[in-house]
């Protein structure tokens, strides 16, 4: 073969692999959905919402694990994203030359891939411990954990993009440094921070091991913030690696609850993101 | 006509200097915060750690054992288990990530490179323990059924690397966590990669192509060495990321406090040892070496990331020239 | 570009070449202006590098002083000496003397919200805020004084009537800035520098990116509020220059070559390098 028709051919090899990879990759993700709705549908009955988790071999619903995700998600939401946006104003803007910020930045980009189970780990030796039981309020400080650094980037990035003339103009009307950012960046950040809130939720809603030992499960309903509370993916968890039927179906049902409510947060938050950049 | 609307009056101004100071003396405690976070992390896990590290020593990191009821604990079956899962997560993960990424920035039509753009992120978004259950229930059973025995027949039989694929095929264990884990760590390489790619001046493809080169060979000469800095920190940061992977993983490994060489073998590792055991530790030396055990994972995931943030500043460095 | 030009000892002679026309306008008794700025000996760095080389002119009050000069030439630079937003960036500093109704304002002691509510700048793209027009009309009063709703309304009106944009936004003053078109975007950011009643207005271009009938709208504008304020604008627009201002620097590469008012600039110059630029031998 000549020269030329080997490197054709190379190339060739190559190109089909490139689309051989980006095939397997979809196949996982379709494959993936397609066993969740195959296996999470026959749960779907109204009871599902509205009734709580059962002793093993009578039916029930997850009524009392989506009441302790959502809850414990909204309350890590509300306490990480002031503290995120704070500390990404920061960052983009009395920090350009510090070596704090630098330290702070990096330190940040680090814990935002650290492992979730150590982060979990750390508020069982912090929260849970002192006060000798488990209780919602540690998994929802664990999760807030989780969604600081991601707010905390998004902010960050989101402010450096507002442009400097925008800026200067509120510093030319006389407007103190606080209110330039306050009453103008924020507001023409706003809907990137949006964004990376909403991606920040979406990461939460599935997070299962800051939620093992700090608000561990609970069988039953409650809503008692002191003690152990039931969530989506501790219950998916424990269900699905039991023997009964009954749990498993449960679990796929759980499954397949969380996955689709993340995905649609994702294209929800890619879909403002996208619309924010075509608007004047 | 009236001159002025009325010139701030002394206090007005100095109350609003107040506010600033204020409102950056908030920001910047927060900032801090987050570095008091992280030493905080440290602190309470070597706190925990402590006693098993005096118990067991140095050896720790190099015993075998792991035996509730005698009080005897080792590091070593964990610790291999991360580092194994882990390499076969990158075996798997890198060459996938690679090939989506050259074609989401090679070959893909235009229209179609932001709905495939988005569906890989969507895989990334799919939580750890979703990948877990369908590995569970899904893969494993494949794997036992096809691949594995396939593996058993034919690179079994060879003299070195057969005691790799011996043993009965159990669906569960090292292979198969290694093989979920590469799945969930191959879309967020790829999106790194992709945006890395991005990086690379147009001129300097186009020249490429220019002189007749064939895609494969733009992206071998051209594109991977410019990037190469940035490709590497990408898979650092994948790397990081399957080191602390704990659903995933603990659903499909078998949970067996063992090394061993075949990869079939069902083994363990730190995070699936921590979620499985954690609630159920009884006696303080029990808990203080799953401690001990967070501590090491901790430091390694540290490590590789930290080495992986370098890598990508650099690369921003460079691309800002 | 050329740099070798001679000082000749004879002023330039008035050429043949094609000029801006100046309107004839009635020539000012002296003592009827009042100098509103006096810059003195005025040096700006961006860190080691000398942008602004000893800069002595003098902007009357209720008057338009425009300064023109090719790209990098320093005119921007010198106006935002003027409210210092050069503050915002390190490495940026300005020395010499610059003094508004005789107070010095390159002053470290100098309260910078004190002055920039004196002074209000209009920049060279549009910048409404990401608010109601109504609130970025507002934005600054509020910066000042607590008005009543009823008193804040006023205000907006009439800083927006005096910016020609009220009649254009009187049913909409609750819709985004942003929906405006350039024109009027750029006509409401004047109207929200105005609106606190600034006594000193920079303009940096502020046509420059709109189209000829927006142009034009802005410059009438120009006209009618030089009865209130003491006007500096910056142009590369020598037509404009001619046709808005009462007086005329002309800047090169951090200089001020020549000052003067602006029929005479345009018909006799002083300086060889003035008469060159405007008849268009460079720049």
């Amino acid at each position: 073969m000549t020269l030329y028709g080997r490197r054709r051919a190379n190339n060739a090899v190559y190109l089909a692999l490139s689309w051989a990879a980006t095939g397997i990759g979809l196949a996982i993700l379709f494959f993936i959905l397609g066993t969740l709705l195959r296996n999470g549908i026959p749960a779907l009955r109204p009871g599902l919402f509205v009734e709580n988790t059962p002793p093993p071999g009578s039916r029930g619903g997850l009524g009392n694990a989506i009441y302790g995700s959502v809850v414990m998600t909204a309350l890590a939401t509300l306490v990480g994203t002031p503290v995120g946006v704070l500390t990404g104003t920061y960052l983009a803007e009395f920090g350009s030359a510090s070596r704090v910020a630098s330290a702070v930045r990096f330190i940040n980009d680090v814990l935002l891939s650290a492992p979730s189970i150590i982060i979990g780990l750390f508020v069982y030796g912090l929260l849970v411990v002192p006060l000798h039981h488990f209780s919602a309020w540690a998994g929802s400080v664990a999760l807030a954990i989780i969604v600081v650094p991601v707010v905390v980037r998004t902010t960050e990035d989101m402010l450096r993009l507002v442009p400097a003339t925008l800026r200067e103009a509120a510093v030319a009307l006389g407007a103190p440094q606080w209110k330039v950012i306050v009453l103008v960046a924020y507001r023409a950040a706003l809907q990137g921070m949006l964004t990376g809130v909403m991606l920040a939720v979406a990461r939460i809603a599935g997070e299962t091991a800051p939620l093992l030992f700090t608000s561990l499960n609970n069988q039953f309903w409650s809503v008692n913030m002191d003690g152990p509370m039931a969530n989506l993916p501790v219950v998916i968890f424990q269900f699905a690696l039991s023997p009964y039927a009954d749990w498993q179906e449960l679990a796929w049902g759980g499954a397949m609850l969380i996955t689709l409510a993340i995905l649609a947060l994702n294209i929800l938050a890619r879909t403002l993101a996208s619309w924010s950049n075509r608007s004047p | 006509m009236d001159v002025s609307l009325g010139l701030p009056t002394r206090r007005r101004i100095d109350r609003q200097r107040l506010l600033d100071a204020a409102f950056r003396g908030t920001t910047q405690a927060f900032a801090i915060g987050v570095l008091v976070l992280l030493g905080g992390i440290m602190v309470a896990l070597a706190v925990g750690a402590l006693p098993a590290f005096r118990a067991f020593g140095w050896g720790f990191l190099t015993s075998e054992a792991w035996n509730p009821v005698k009080e005897n604990f080792g590091a070593s079956p964990a610790i291999y288990g991360t580092l194994m899962t882990s390499l076969i997560a990158m075996l798997i993960g890198i060459p996938l990530a690679l090939g989506i990424a050259v074609f989401l920035t090679e070959l893909c039509p235009p229209f179609l490179r932001r709905p495939i753009g988005t569906l890989i992120e969507l895989l990334a978004a799919i939580p750890s323990i979703i990948y877990g259950v369908w590995g569970l229930f899904v893969l494993a059973p494949f794997l036992q059924l096809t691949v594995q025995p396939a593996l058993v027949s034919t690179l079994g039989e060879l003299p070195v690397i057969g005691a790799l694929f011996a043993g009965p095929p159990l669906g569960l264990g090292v292979l198969t966590a290694g093989v979920i884990l590469g799945f969930m760590v191959l879309p967020f390489i790829a999106s790194v990669m992709r945006d890395v790619f991005a990086t690379v001046p147009p001129m300097l493809r186009e020249s490429a192509y220019g002189v007749g080169a064939t895609t494969a060979e733009v992206v071998r000469h051209i594109v991977l060495p410019y990037t190469r800095v940035g490709v590497i920190g990408g898979i650092m940061l994948g790397l990081g990321r399957a080191l602390g992977e704990t659903m995933a993983v603990t659903f499909v490994i078998g949970n067996a406090h063992r090394i061993k060489t075949s990869l079939l073998a069902p083994g363990t590792t730190i995070s699936a040892t921590l979620a499985n055991e954690f609630t159920e530790a009884v006696g303080d030396l029990y808990t203080s070496s799953l401690f001990a055990l967070g501590f090491i994972l901790f430091v390694i995931t540290f490590i590789v990331l930290a080495a992986a943030k370098l890598m990508l500043l650099r690369l921003d460095q460079r691309a800002a020239k | 570009m050329n740099a070798e030009y001679a000082l000749t000892a004879e002023p330039a002679r008035p050429s043949t070449l094609a000029r801006p026309y100046v309107r004839p306008r009635e020539p000012v008794a002296v003592a009827q202006t009042s100098p509103k700025v006096v810059i003195r000996d005025a040096r700006f760095f961006y860190k080691k590098f000398e942008a602004l080389k000893g800069i002595n002119l003098v902007l009357h009050d209720k008057r338009v002083t425009a300064f023109i000069g090719p790209s990098g030439c320093g005119k921007s630079t010198l106006l935002r000496i003027l409210n210092r937003i050069y503050e915002l960036y390190p490495g940026q500093r300005a020395t010499g003397e610059v003094l508004v109704d005789g107070q010095n304002i390159l002053d470290p002691a100098q309260d910078l919200n004190l002055l920039r509510a004196k002074i209000g700048m209009v920049f060279q793209k549009p910048t409404p805020f990401p608010m109601s027009i109504y609130d970025n009309v507002a934005f600054g009063i509020r910066l000042y004084a607590h008005l009543a709703p009823s008193q804040l309304d006023e205000r907006v009106e009439e800083a927006l009537r005096r910016a020609a944009l009220w009649d254009e936004v009187k049913d909409k003053l609750r819709q985004s800035g942003l929906s405006l078109s350039g024109g009027q975007q750029q006509r409401l950011c004047i109207a929200r520098a105005i609106a606190v009643k600034p006594e000193i207005l920079l303009l940096d271009e502020p046509a420059s990116a709109l189209d000829p009938i927006s142009t034009q709208r802005i410059e009438e504008l120009i006209a009618e509020l030089k009865s209130d304020y003491c006007i500096a604008l910056v142009t590369h627009n020598m037509q404009q220059a001619a046709r808005s201002s009462d007086y005329t620097a002309f800047m090169y590469l951090g200089e001020l070559v020549e000052f003067s008012e602006t029929e005479t600039i345009f018909t006799h110059p002083k300086e060889r390098r003035t008469e060159d630029y405007i008849t268009g031998r460079f720049g």
